[in-house]
């Protein structure tokens, strides 16, 4: 496996995810070129380029979300602690490991209680027995707390998560996610329908879930790569540019187009 | 040129604000006369008696067991009573019983005076009192046996009701008739007095009309003739001798002299839809009695109907929205099924009468009549909550598959709650067309207005009723009575469904 890693890797070792001259397909366009990138456990991951550039397309591959559409052709290999991703794999198993946030809100039409209860219950835990119930109650208190959402929340989980603002429900939605207990959080443009002081809630919620997940964000906003990751890939026409640690990308790129993007000539 | 497109605008506004207002007023115009004619009935009326009531004529009462919404009896309903014209009360009130009228011994006072009532002073001598009339002894056994006789009537002293009156009612009688001599009546060129409405009575017995020309009659002079001292009516003699003559008399001396009557035409008002009219069974064709049943029977009718066609239908659109791949066969189903909803329901109760009625011989009854409506509704169904699935945003579907929910779980608990306003209101306009049906229904779920007592029985829906009502002559007052509930039933559902899907929307 060691030999499918490129040398401009950032992290040593083997990554969460490696990916190996990945080649994808919409119909006749082709939306990734040869990616080719070693993604670290327990780090957050940028993933910043222009509109188009194929970052979002690349972070849904990681979860096999791509699989909803129709015409789509995928070659190269992903693999995922090792395991190729496009192997014999469950898909249900591997979503529950590899949670998605998407760039809209998107709560369920129930209630904030039931939104987070969602995932655990779709995996077979029924709250039959108050012992359960009280278990499933643990959870979403949980992962509403790790959320940081819980104290907003608390005195209306029984009423609809859509009466919640823009922030709450993003955070609603990662609370979701984390309530399946995932490994990896992916993360697609979270925070670009919200507001600024909603941002930075989020933001500083990265940090601390960093340290037990690893995180996958990809963005527009450069100042956001620049605060919260520890490493970023330069996406461009579907090829991965340039890949290496937040700090050498911002203050010492490598590639001239990185540069140009960084500051800010075009995207 | 803004002043030019200024104007335009504004000319444009009034056209569209002309159509709505236009539209809102005639919907406004057919659900007010359908409920105005729903609740008051108002009927012109041909009759030689006049609308004047005495409770008490001649101090007699006529006495029934039970009046069943009459209101007053006309002098040639009780002429004919005791004369075998009726032999049931149906063509009389709404009561079904066969009648029995009781009469006391014209040999005795109170009987006589009776006798005269009914043919006059004149007439007494030969009167022919008809097979069927029982004579009692007296007022208290004739009292005594109306009591116990569902449809008896009987005329008795007025003085004799008292306590022995407790268990009948009474009816007043409306029996003055205008009487005119016979010059008057002749046909002049091809002419004759025409009907009277109430207006042209009162002018004619108030002196305002010098001439019968003016009512289309012969050249004659009107000469009112003066009631007799002590009375109302004139005395029929002096009618009969008089050039141009007119007078109010008593119907039972105008018959006994041989008189000519004028015949008025009234407009008579009421209530049409009453309480009773919902919780009685319907008798005699819906004739008479209610239609309760038939109530029943149209909620059992859409009960089992969406209970067939919801689950069909859902699935279908689950099937051709989330599963189906988007092909020429898929386009088919949906033209066919846009077809469907546009074929007339006769062509549905043609298919269904050979189908379910005759092939597969479940016979006229529930089933049958619910499998045709369950067809005729599958598109609107299908064809809405298909709408409704379509618009659930995508978001959402991947948000729980990204959660690890397989495509099942996602259609099940996320899928359709989302889509569940859309699909109701599919629901209700299949609730709708199938309450409204009539002609798919007549040939297969049959016309029996009692209550269904299975699947395999036959009933009859509002919609019937109303229909059979109308074309079968049987009473225009009570299909317009009908069709007023069936309105306020559909209005409740719609009204029902709307709260339904605004407190789903609440938790969007």
């Amino acid at each position: 496996m060691t030999e499918t890693i490129k040398a401009e890797s950032p992290a040593a070792g083997n990554g969460k995810f490696d990916v190996d001259g990945l080649d994808l397909w919409y119909g006749p366009a082709q939306a990734l070129k040869g990616v080719t990138m070693r993604i670290a456990g327990n780090s957050i991951t940028a993933l910043i380029g222009p509109s188009g550039c194929g970052k979002s397309t690349f972070l849904r591959v990681l979860d096999r979300m791509n699989d909803l559409i129709d015409g789509i052709r995928i070659e190269g290999k992903v693999l995922y602690d090792g395991v190729d991703l496009f192997g014999q794999v469950d898909v249900i198993e591997l979503r529950k490991k590899i949670g998605m946030v998407f760039q809209k809100p998107n709560p369920f039409p129930m209630s904030i209680y039931d939104n987070v209860a969602y995932g655990p219950r779709v995996h077979g835990l029924r709250a039959r027995t108050p012992a359960e119930r009280r278990r499933l109650d643990e959870l979403v208190e949980k992962s509403l707390a790790n959320a940081a959402l819980l104290d907003e929340v608390k005195d209306r989980l029984h009423k609809s998560a859509l009466g919640l603002s823009g922030g709450q429900q993003q955070r609603l939605c990662i609370a979701r996610v984390l309530a399946v207990e995932p490994d990896v959080l992916l993360m697609d443009e979270p925070t670009s329908a919200l507001d600024p002081i909603s941002t930075s809630k989020i933001e500083g919620l990265l940090d601390e879930l960093k340290k037990s997940y690893t995180i996958v964000i990809v963005t527009h906003n450069m100042q956001q790569a620049g605060r919260v990751s520890d490493s970023t890939g330069f996406f461009l026409h579907g090829e991965l540019v340039e890949y290496a640690p937040t700090k050498e990308i911002f203050f010492n790129p490598r590639d001239e187009r990185t540069e140009n993007y960084i500051s800010g000539r075009f995207g | 040129m803004p002043n030019r497109s200024v104007a335009r605008e504004k000319t444009a506004f009034g056209i569209i604000r002309f159509l709505s207002v236009f539209t809102v007023a005639i919907l406004a115009l057919i659900m007010g006369f359908i409920l105005y004619k729903g609740l008051r009935y108002s009927n012109e009326v041909r009759g030689t008696v006049l609308p004047y009531e005495e409770a008490s004529p001649d101090g007699l009462s006529i006495v029934v067991n039970d009046r069943e919404g009459l209101e007053s009896l006309e002098f040639p309903v009780l002429f004919g009573m005791y004369t075998d014209e009726y032999i049931n009360w149906s063509k009389i009130s709404a009561d079904e019983h066969e009648l029995l009228p009781v009469a006391i011994d014209p040999a005795a006072p109170d009987g006589a005076k009776a006798e005269r009532l009914l043919f006059g002073e004149s007439g007494r001598a030969g009167a022919e009192w008809g097979s069927s009339v029982r004579f009692a002894p007296d007022a208290a056994s004739a009292l005594a046996l109306v009591r116990a006789t569902p449809g008896a009537v009987a005329i008795v002293p007025s003085a004799a009701l008292g306590a022995a009156g407790k268990g009948v009612q009474t009816l007043p009688l409306r029996r003055m008739t205008l009487a005119v001599s016979e010059d008057v009546v002749a046909l002049v060129d091809n002419r004759s007095v025409e009907d009277l409405s109430d207006a042209a009575i009162d002018r004619l017995l108030k002196g305002s009309i010098a001439n019968w020309k003016e009512l289309g009659g012969p050249d004659l002079a009107v000469s009112i003739l003066p009631a007799s001292p002590g009375g109302m009516t004139a005395p029929a003699a002096a009618i009969a001798q008089a050039k141009g003559g007119v007078a109010r008399i008593y119907a039972s001396e105008a018959q006994a002299a041989g008189l000519s009557t004028l015949t008025r035409k009234g407009v008579e008002r009421g209530w049409n839809l009453s309480f009773r009219y919902l919780v009685e069974a319907p008798r005699l064709s819906g004739k008479v009695g209610g239609i309760s049943t038939i109530i029943l029977n149209t909620f059992f009718m859409l009960i089992l109907t969406i209970a067939m066609a919801a689950p069909i239908g859902v699935a279908a659109a689950v099937y051709l929205v989330e599963y189906a791949k988007q092909g020429p066969l898929v386009r088919l189903l949906r033209l066919g099924t846009e077809t469907l909803a546009g074929i007339p329901s006769i062509i549905f109760g043609l298919f269904g009468f050979l189908f379910f009625v005759d092939i597969l011989g479940f016979g006229f009854g529930l089933l049958s009549g619910c499998l045709t409506l369950t067809l005729m509704i599958l598109p609107t169904i299908v064809r809405t909550s298909e709408e409704a699935l379509k618009a659930v945003p995508r978001s959402l579907r991947e948000g729980s598959l990204a959660l690890g929910a397989t495509k099942l779980q996602t259609i099940a608990r996320v899928a359709i709650p989302a889509a569940a306003p859309g699909i109701l209101t599919g629901l209700i306009l299949g609730i709708g067309r199938a309450v409204g049906e009539t002609a798919a229904l007549i040939f297969t779920m049959g016309s029996d207005y009692k209550l269904a007592k299975g699947l395999f029985s036959s009933a009859r829906a509002l919609s019937s009723h109303v229909y059979l009502l109308f074309a079968e002559g049987i009473s225009f007052d009570r299909a317009f009575s009908t069709a007023t509930v069936l309105i306020l039933i559909v209005l409740a559902f719609n009204f029902g469904a709307r709260r339904l899907v605004g407190r789903m929307g609440g938790m969007k």
